[in-house]
């Protein structure tokens, strides 16, 4: 995505070869494995689906990998596991409505903000390539859960709002992520509640990772992110992010200007 | 009604016992596991975190006869979550004595490595924790377990349905693991310690966070598992300096303990720190059932040096559906 969002000549060459590796290690059932090790297909699909959107030659295999992806579902505890989770205290813990349906990180799991945010950008950018599939009543479904999972006053963690009574708080980076997802609903109150947080709190955090969801975010929003394109500067100074080759990607996506590979 | 009086009275109590009884044949292989006669665990104050923690550290190793001359180690302190107000993680100025302590020891390399189950994003959590400058000041890599390559390993119990783990690369090119947890209470699990610390060293990239797969096998089957399957040997420093009690491990108040724990059996090291918090061992599902195959919880198997346990303990607080653990049975 970050080579794609990258402007110039000097680049296509790799862009050229990052597509390339991408394709190679596509599964034979369309979807994508997390790495070589663990080779079932994985959350990454929607990333890939994501970073291979603007390459009109590989569409039929962007099509076949988001219909992979609709078939995943997150689950819903069975009611084995829901007198389980009665009879060790663990039932009512949480705020969240166990009923509605995302994305999961693994198969047969819980659905949870970051996977359901990742498979709704992608799903969102393929939305009219899926004619005849049930792409919007999962869209639909989907976007209930991210708004459920909401922390209170707005903003997301990775999908927790209340445990015990104690409210958790909300992160920058994945608030970031989940407005992205649902950047189709900007004006809706909670999407303006969770800017004002995200705002809040990604200035104040010392992150190179959710200072780039920020910028990216606000870029996608219409609002000024030369406050946040200042500050991943000074954190890249100070940190080199760590070396993470993710922050770096994302830093060339934030600071890339018009060219952003979540915008539907 | 409350849960645990409604399962005493009922068919599904029995039923949980039965299951229980069901669970304590056949989740492991005898012959894979050897406890030893007896396990030694160091008990040493340490009042405050401005003490010179580094003495302590090399006694409390010496103590324990733990050699790491030669060895590269992977120091797994706990970093879950960074809440400015709370005392959820291990300081990092007792995670910088440690390392300096190692390094003089000999060590060949110590490395600190994390996979954090709620928030994940490294920079930051290294910074407001202030682990970083710790890592900077004294040149130490720091590896991320939840994006690091993995390889696949048999589990060696059975107490979950996995019957392989992927575990991040970097335990296996190493050769010891030093869990260094916080002295905490847990809203599930009773305690949170050594033992439950490893977590961490799950991969989310593999499992996805909130690490929940494994609270849906069970978080004391998950535990049971995740250290049966271990492949490297271990050592434990419990950073009880500042402990939580309440609704740990997030939210939970600090407590002041001025203690530090060590030993090679985690199983011992955790059941002494819970005595130490005036917690009954037995009655924490995974201490009760790692007694059988992973290590020594009874007293008279532990052998206790530096300062007298009972001298030390604390009464930590602990949420109202665990009380029962507040009943020492010995």
């Amino acid at each position: 995505m970050a080579l794609q969002a990258l402007a110039g000549g000097t680049s296509a060459d790799k862009r050229r070869r990052g597509i390339e590796w991408l394709v190679r290690r596509q599964n034979p059932d369309h979807s994508w494995p997390l790495n070589q090790t663990v080779t079932a297909g994985s959350w990454t699909t929607a990333l890939a689906i994501t970073a291979l959107g603007a390459s009109a030659e590989h569409s039929e295999r962007l099509h076949a990998a988001a219909r992979w992806l609709l078939e995943q579902e997150g689950s819903k505890p069975g009611i084995l596991a829901e007198i389980i989770l009665w009879a060790t205290g663990q039932s009512g813990v949480n705020k969240l409505s166990k009923d509605l349906i995302g994305w999961s990180w693994v198969p047969s799991s819980f659905s949870w903000v970051e996977p359901t945010s990742y498979a709704l950008i992608a799903l969102k950018k393929q939305r009219l390539h899926l004619t005849g599939t049930n792409v919007d009543e999962r869209i639909r479904e989907a976007d209930a859960m991210i708004y459920d999972r909401m922390c209170t006053g707005g903003g997301w963690n990775y999908g927790n709002s209340k445990v015990l009574d104690y409210a958790l708080w909300p992160y920058p980076d994945i608030t970031a992520l989940a407005l992205i997802a649902m950047q189709d609903h900007a004006s809706e109150k909670a999407n303006q509640d969770s800017l004002q947080v995200l705002s809040k709190t990604a200035r104040e955090t010392d992150s190179g990772l959710a200072l780039c969801w920020a910028a990216t975010c606000f870029n996608l929003y219409g609002r000024d992110p030369s406050d946040f394109h200042k500050q991943i500067e000074k954190r890249f100074a100070a940190s080199e992010f760590l070396g993470e080759t993710k922050t770096l990607a994302l830093a060339v996506i934030a600071l890339g200007g018009k060219s952003n590979p979540f915008r539907f | 009604m409350r849960r645990r009086d409604f399962l005493k009275y009922t068919a599904l109590g029995s039923l949980s016992t039965t299951l229980a009884n069901c669970q304590s044949s056949g989740r492991w292989q005898p012959a894979a596991f050897r406890k030893k006669s007896s396990s030694r665990v160091a008990v040493l104050t340490a009042k405050g975190y401005d003490q010179p923690l580094k003495d302590v550290l090399l006694r409390g190793i010496k103590l324990c006869g733990l050699q790491v001359k030669g060895k590269r180690i992977v120091v797994k302190p706990n970093l879950v979550e960074f809440d400015p107000k709370g005392v959820i993680n291990t300081n990092p100025t007792l995670i910088e004595a440690a390392i300096d302590a190692f390094r003089t020891l000999g060590a060949a390399e110590v490395i600190v490595a994390e996979g954090p189950g709620h928030r994940r994003d490294n920079e930051y959590l290294l910074s407001a924790s202030g682990l970083y400058a710790v890592l900077r000041e004294h040149k130490v890599r720091y590896v991320d377990l939840n994006s690091d390559d993995v390889r696949a390993t048999p589990v060696r119990s059975s107490f979950t349905n996995f019957k392989q783990l992927y575990l991040p690369e970097t335990l296996f090119n190493a050769d010891l693991l030093v869990s260094m947890p916080k002295l905490k209470t847990h809203h599930w699990a009773g305690v949170t310690l050594s033992m439950k610390n490893l977590f961490g060293i799950i991969p989310g990239t593999v499992y996805g966070w909130p690490k929940n797969i494994l609270h849906w096998q069970g978080i004391d089957n998950s535990i049971l598992d995740i250290n049966s399957s271990l492949p490297l040997p271990q050592f434990a420093i419990v950073d009880g300096i500042v402990g939580m009690e309440g609704n740990g491990p997030l939210q939970g108040q600090a407590k002041n303990a001025g203690v530090l724990l060590f030993g090679d059996d985690f199983v011992s090291v955790d059941a002494s720190a819970a005595r130490l918090m005036k917690l009954e061992p037995r009655k924490v599902v995974h201490l009760a059932k790692a007694d059988a195959f992973l290590g020594n919880l009874a007293s008279e198997r532990i052998e206790q040096i530096g300062e007298k346990l009972e001298s030390l303990q604390q009464d930590f607080d602990i949420i109202e559906d665990l009380k029962d653990l507040k009943t020492l049975t010995g």
